[in-house]
């Protein structure tokens, strides 16, 4: 049986694969079913209990991390709160990766070897990673209730259902995207990630976590089509320091839908080729 | 308490007795619907939770004797009389090579997405996400999911998927989703039973109780079968508290490793572990 899919969804090459415009011109979704005037984020939409309302496709806009490294594989990272990373202006100081020593080799070393990155091997790409897709790829489809935020991920067809009960991590589990429990803290979506199997990179560029990480992230609606995502990673083998990261995601217009990402190998994608098989040579310092 | 009021006690329980189970008898023949809870709309039938079969269908959908470590089923095809798949001849061989080659040749194995209807009975749970609009299926197996479109727009079934384009609306308390567009590399099950691209399929997801959930797929294929045909399950409720649809990455290799690719293959590039980090302390 032949196993070459229709669709290799894999690396910027396939950036056409997205998501399909439907026709049409509908406004963009700004279905408020309830807002209340003076209140901060009056705009934005709210469920029935008065909860910010998060439902809808999104598609990450320039910054984050990861969408730096593609094209910077020198280790800079502008991305938190940095003019060129698309962050707010006056934001707070860019954050970097800054190791422990045993670390920061580490990562060199696997800066050189960049087709060792998990998800070329069509593995799940952890968190935050999951939502630090390349800028303007893949969407999320979101999906929310009282109980739970669940986050569809295009990319690699990762699921985090995420409970709001600010429920305890479970014992003896441990997984590619961790264990998610969230709360809110007024219009803020608050989630606790941890439980990771400390396998998962964080991007393309050997910059890496190990199974003491720990996840804060934060979802903000600052108006009816934009989620503020912030995240803050702490790994203390790895990081010497809280790693900062922040980004957002915007609004997809209601005629456009998600489509099914099917991760298959054997992609002629120069990252993650060896230099013997033709890959490019890395910047390596 | 007298005996003239303890007869009456007896004749009251009875009664109650008899009335209970002509209740029961009517229902069961009658088949009275059951009245799904309602979202917040007040409108929608409350799918959400996350829900099993508790057949073995997904060795063999037209029934297979008992395997080590797996009880014998029945088939769950409702319209053929033999319960079998009605196959044209040439396509009923290709099935018989797919058994023989059920080992190796099973998509599954490769860590595809199972497709549809196959997603449905597998022996993990699925978990329904819905709200006002929306509608979602996530499959614990390969976390592979499904969005449901409303069938107000057509299908995008200009590719293939493994899961399928997926177009739904509501027939009373009656989920009926049409799906097309899935790939011919996909199985109906672990014994070959398969289908072309040209494959359709309409589903039909009907509460019968607060905990269950008939689920009934129509399946036409005029490349593959002579007729179409129909199967039918039951999704039971998980109701442990703690249940979760929790990761399943799917793995082929005995270090944990994913590959299409064979190890083997010149074009497999994993030369070495990417996992030997060894952190300098632990928590």
């Amino acid at each position: 049986m032949k196993r070459v899919s229709t669709l290799h969804c894999f690396g910027l090459a396939t950036a056409l694969c997205v998501f399909l415009s439907a026709g049409g011109s509908a406004p963009i979704a700004a279905q408020a079913t309830r807002t209340s005037s003076n209140a901060p984020g009056a705009t934005v939409p709210r469920l029935p209990g008065g909860r910010p309302d998060f439902q809808g496709l999104w598609l990450k806009s320039a910054g984050g991390f990861q969408g730096l490294f593609i094209g910077s594989l020198d280790g800079t990272n502008l991305a938190a709160g940095g003019a060129r990373g698309g962050g707010t202006r006056g934001g707070p100081a860019p954050s970097r990766y800054e190791y422990t020593p045993e670390a920061e080799a580490e990562k060199m070393d696997r800066m050189r070897r960049g087709y060792e990155d998990p998800e070329a091997r069509c593995h799940l790409p952890g968190v935050p990673r999951a939502l630090d897709q390349p800028g303007g790829l893949y969407p999320i489809q979101i999906i929310q209730d009282e109980k739970y935020v669940a986050l569809l991920h295009e990319a690699m067809h990762d699921v985090r259902i995420i409970p709001t009960d600010n429920s305890r991590h479970p014992r003896n589990y441990w997984a590619w995207d961790g264990d998610s429990r969230g709360h809110w803290e007024g219009d803020t979506f608050v989630v606790d990630v941890s439980n990771f199997n400390g396998r998962t990179w964080l991007d393309m560029a050997g910059n890496f976590v190990d199974e003491n990480e720990q996840v804060v992230e934060r979802f903000t609606l600052t108006d009816a089509d934009t989620i503020l995502y912030e995240a803050t990673i702490t790994d203390p083998t790895v990081f010497v320091k809280p790693v900062e990261m922040r980004f957002t995601l915007k609004r997809v217009p209601a005629e456009q839908q998600i489509l099914e990402y099917s991760c298959l190998e054997g992609e002629r994608s120069l990252q993650h080729y060896t230099e013997e098989d033709g890959g490019k040579k890395l910047r390596t310092k | 308490m007298n005996i003239r009021s303890l007869r009456l006690a007896f004749c009251s329980i009875a009664v109650a007795g008899i009335v209970t189970a002509l209740a029961l008898t009517g229902d069961a023949q009658t088949q009275r619907p059951f009245t799904p809870a309602r979202l917040s709309d007040g409108k929608t039938p409350d799918f959400r939770g996350i829900w099993q079969v508790r057949d073995t269908a997904y060795i063999n959908i037209e029934g297979h004797p008992a395997e080590k470590g797996i009880a014998a089923a029945r088939s769950i095809i409702i319209d053929t009389p033999d319960g079998k798949i009605p196959y044209k001849p040439q396509s009923l061989a290709q099935r018989q090579e797919n058994y023989k080659n059920r080992a190796t040749a099973d998509p599954s194995i490769k860590c595809y997405q199972a497709g549809v209807p196959r997603a449905t009975y597998l022996p993990t749970p699925l978990q329904i996400l819905q709200s006002p609009g929306n509608f979602a299926i996530v499959y614990q197996d390969n976390h592979a999911f499904r969005v449901f479109h409303p069938d107000t727009r057509p299908h995008f079934d200009s590719a293939d998927w493994w899961m399928g384009d997926t177009r739904y609306r509501w027939e009373g308390d009656t989920l009926v989703a049409d799906v097309v567009a899935l790939t011919d590399q996909l199985w109906l099950d672990k014994a070959g039973n398969f289908h072309s691209t040209d494959i359709h399929i309409v589903e039909r997801y009907r509460m019968t109780g607060a905990d269950t959930m008939d689920y009934e797929a129509r399946i036409e294929d005029p490349v593959v079968y002579s007729k179409p045909w129909t199967l039918r399950t039951v999704l039971y409720r998980i109701k442990e508290p703690s249940a979760r649809i929790i990761e399943d990455e799917c793995l082929e290799d005995a270090n944990g490793v994913r590959h299409h690719i064979s190890p083997d293959d010149p074009k497999n590039l994993l030369k070495s572990d990417y996992s030997r980090w060894k952190k300098p302390t632990q928590k």
